[in-house]
């Protein structure tokens, strides 16, 4: 279980990571986001160990995270931190050998994830003659060869193509089952709402939103209504109070509004038109997302 | 911890082996060097020659003149072992001689002259090179000289008296002890090429180390790697590969000359006489003795200086963010380093300047100088001492201060310029 507990780091007079607490337990995902300069990659450096926090600690299944346990975490990292020179055989042993494995062993372990991930033809290939998708799957192989315990994975997903997106979840869910603590941040929110159970949304390297997915839903007020019908008295609806706006998307309206008790006056409005559809939604993530960094920023 | 140090030791080490770059100028190193010792071979199979002898042919119309230019030339040769002349009576006349002559022969035809005792002809096929025109005259002279004194009737013991070199009793008052000008043309062509090969090594070793951590940096593997090791362990593994590449590519540029020069006395390890005169200057100017006492300090010069500039190397390295900043950063080692040299070939120009004295206890470039003013009697063991005292502090301090810039600058993108990324990396506390 990784224990992040009350982080501060200053940069000189700024502060980049603003009281930072949260725990993520054995096979957790776990949800860091952020605007850009947000404090995420600051707060991924103190948990490897590369930087030192000015105040709180970091605890790595009750220790103080040093270069005696750093061999437990994995890191893919946001850009991609490969030796293009090496082939993959190379670079994986390179990688394999800081974290204190044997050569076999990592020769052994790579077989089996260039399976998994349908690149098995790859193993001596330089690469630098690797497409962009399949770096960034040799990336990952680098930072899961030695199983974690810890794994962080900022923006895995980059330069992957669906097909490799699913290969690359069922790989993130593989290591959650043996119990591998996971973080993972992203700018797609649809990623994290799929992978995600807990999360900190952080601005300014203060956390602003913290909890489970749901609870963050539910606690939301805002709710979107989706109407498709023929005939509906839109400029009647924008009028009823609590109704912030409404938008044609494709074949049906998306009506936002400030809480649920508004729903049931949208529907004695378009009760009597010819409605197909009338559905009271949660919020998506990047709407939370950019509504509560708005709200910080105004 | 170790076995990760060791691993990232041989790691860069192979790495920097294998690569195309360094094959590639080692074929280079080699074949100059071979070439250049082989020089006299090489242009020979092209056409010239260095060692041909020129041969004299005399035809001495005088009869007293041929023993006397013998014996001068004889002597010449005596004072001057380069000089490749060697000399014959000929019965030709001045016709057939013309006509027989080759490219490598002189004829030279003495005749009596009513004004002038005697006067020679220098005939040749071709234009005869400076030196060797130089010795003809030299002799011709000499031949006039001594042929006049016979003609008019001078005593044999004061011609030979006349004739002999003068005897030379060199003294230099203000030198302490004793001065050979051989030393001058010593330190003049023997130090530069002794210090040129370290020269270079310190150049590769701040490529090697500087290329091989700027490239970890721009690809971001830094990120991934720093995450297993400390900075520390990081930094000493480089500067520990990078000493060792250089000890091993010193040792193939001595390999490069004895290959060079098993080639030119084809097996035999006989020397050229050229390079013969040479060693002799040198042990007679006593250049040999003074570095065969200040060889244990000028090795630990040289490690300490290699360590020095590895160090240094790293550090700034660890600033860049792309190659440009890296040659940006290379440019100032280089500039300090080709200052030394330029001291320390020229140090004899500085006699007893105060500023040189102190230019040698500078650190990167006191082992370039110190060892010249040493050779030459500028400075003694105890400035030597001096200087790496003061190289030591240096590198305790860099690895100090350095290691808290290489720390944070190993992890720092900003755009900012890298000098005051520096300075501000110099200022932080994040250890």
């Amino acid at each position: 279980m990784l224990q992040v507990k009350n982080i501060i780091k200053y940069y000189g007079e700024n502060k980049a990571v603003d009281n930072l607490s949260f725990e993520v337990k054995d096979g957790e995902i776990f949800g860091l986001l952020g605007e850009n300069g947000a404090g995420k990659t600051t707060t991924f450096r103190i948990i490897m160990g590369l930087l030192e926090a000015t105040k709180g600690e970091v605890l790595l299944d009750g220790e103080h995270i040093d270069y005696s346990i750093t061999d437990k975490i994995g890191f893919v990292t946001e850009e991609r931190s490969l030796l293009t020179k090496m082939s993959v055989k190379e670079q994986i042993v390179f990688y394999g050998i800081l974290k204190g494995m044997k050569e076999k062993e990592i020769e052994k372990e790579l077989k089996k994830w260039l399976k998994d991930f349908q690149i098995e033809s790859y193993e001596n290939r330089k690469i630098k003659e690797l497409s962009k998708g399949n770096q960034q799957k040799i990336q990952f192989i680098s930072a899961v060869i030695h199983h974690p315990k810890l794994l962080i994975l900022d923006e895995p997903f980059t330069g992957l193509d669906p097909i490799n997106v699913e290969l690359m979840k069922k790989a993130i869910y593989k290591l959650q089952k043996e119990g591998c603590s996971i973080i993972f941040s992203s700018h797609q929110m649809e990623h994290i709402e799929n992978f995600c159970e807990k999360l900190i949304i952080l601005v300014k390297g203060k956390p602003i939103v913290d909890g489970y997915v749901k609870d963050i839903k539910k606690e939301y007020k805002k709710k979107n209504v989706l109407i498709r019908g023929e005939e509906l008295p839109l400029k009647e609806l924008e009028e009823i109070k609590g109704v912030i706006s409404v938008t044609k998307q494709k074949d049906e309206y998306e009506v936002k509004i400030e809480s649920e008790t508004v729903a049931p006056k949208i529907f004695a409005k378009i009760k009597n038109c010819n409605i197909t559809k009338y559905d009271v939604t949660e919020p998506t993530l990047n709407e939370i997302f950019i509504a509560k960094v708005g709200e910080v920023h105004e | 911890m170790s076995n990760k140090f060791w691993y990232l030791t041989k790691q860069s080490l192979k790495k920097k082996i294998k690569s195309k770059w360094f094959i590639g100028v080692n074929i280079m190193l080699a074949l100059v060097i071979i070439a250049l010792i082989n020089i006299n071979s090489i242009i020979s199979f092209f056409g010239g020659d260095f060692s041909e002898n020129t041969k004299i042919l005399v035809v001495d119309k005088t009869e007293i003149s041929y023993p006397i230019f013998e014996q001068s030339i004889k002597t010449i040769k005596k004072e001057n072992e380069d000089a490749k002349i060697t000399i014959k009576e000929s019965n030709k006349s001045e016709k057939e001689l013309k006509k027989d002559l080759k490219d490598n022969q002189v004829a030279i035809i003495f005749e009596n002259d009513k004004d002038e005792f005697i006067i020679a002809k220098v005939i040749s096929k071709e234009k005869i090179d400076n030196t060797t025109y130089q010795y003809i005259s030299q002799g011709l002279n000499a031949t006039k000289t001594s042929v006049a004194l016979v003609k008019t009737n001078t005593d044999p013991i004061l011609l030979a008296k006349i004739s002999s070199p003068i005897t030379t009793e060199r003294i230099v008052l203000n030198d302490k002890k004793s001065v050979d000008e051989n030393m001058e043309m010593v330190m003049g062509s023997v130090f530069p090429t002794l210090i040129l090969p370290f020269f270079m090594l310190i150049i590769f070793l701040v490529q090697m180390i500087g290329g091989e951590i700027c490239e970890e940096k721009t690809t971001k593997s830094m990120e991934i790697i720093i995450s297993n090791v400390s900075p520390k362990t990081h930094l000493l593994s480089k500067v520990v590969a990078s000493n060792v590449f250089i000890i091993i590519q010193g040792l193939l540029l001595v390999l490069y000359s004895i290959v060079g020069i098993l080639i030119s006395t084809k097996g035999k390890l006989s020397i050229d006489p050229s390079i013969d005169s040479l060693l002799t200057a040198t042990v007679e100017s006593g250049f040999l003795d003074k570095i065969l006492t200040l060889l244990p300090a000028i090795i630990v010069m040289l490690i300490l200086s290699f360590l020095a500039y590895s160090l240094i190397a790293g550090i700034l390295a660890a600033m860049t963010t792309n190659m440009e900043d890296f040659q940006q950063i290379q440019t100032p080692i280089m500039l300090v380093l080709l200052a030394g040299y330029y001291l320390a070939i020229m140090a004899g120009m500085f006699d007893g300047s105060i500023l040189i004295r102190i230019l040698s206890y500078v650190p990167f470039i006191s082992c370039l100088v110190s060892p010249s003013l040493y050779i030459i009697g500028q400075i003694n063991m105890i400035d030597v001492i001096i200087s790496i005292i003061v190289l030591i502090i240096t590198i305790i301090l860099m690895t100090k201060y350095g290691l808290r810039v290489y720390k944070v600058g190993i992890l720092n993108y900003s755009n900012e310029k890298i000098w005051s990324r520096f300075i501000k990396a110099l200022k932080s506390k994040d250890m």
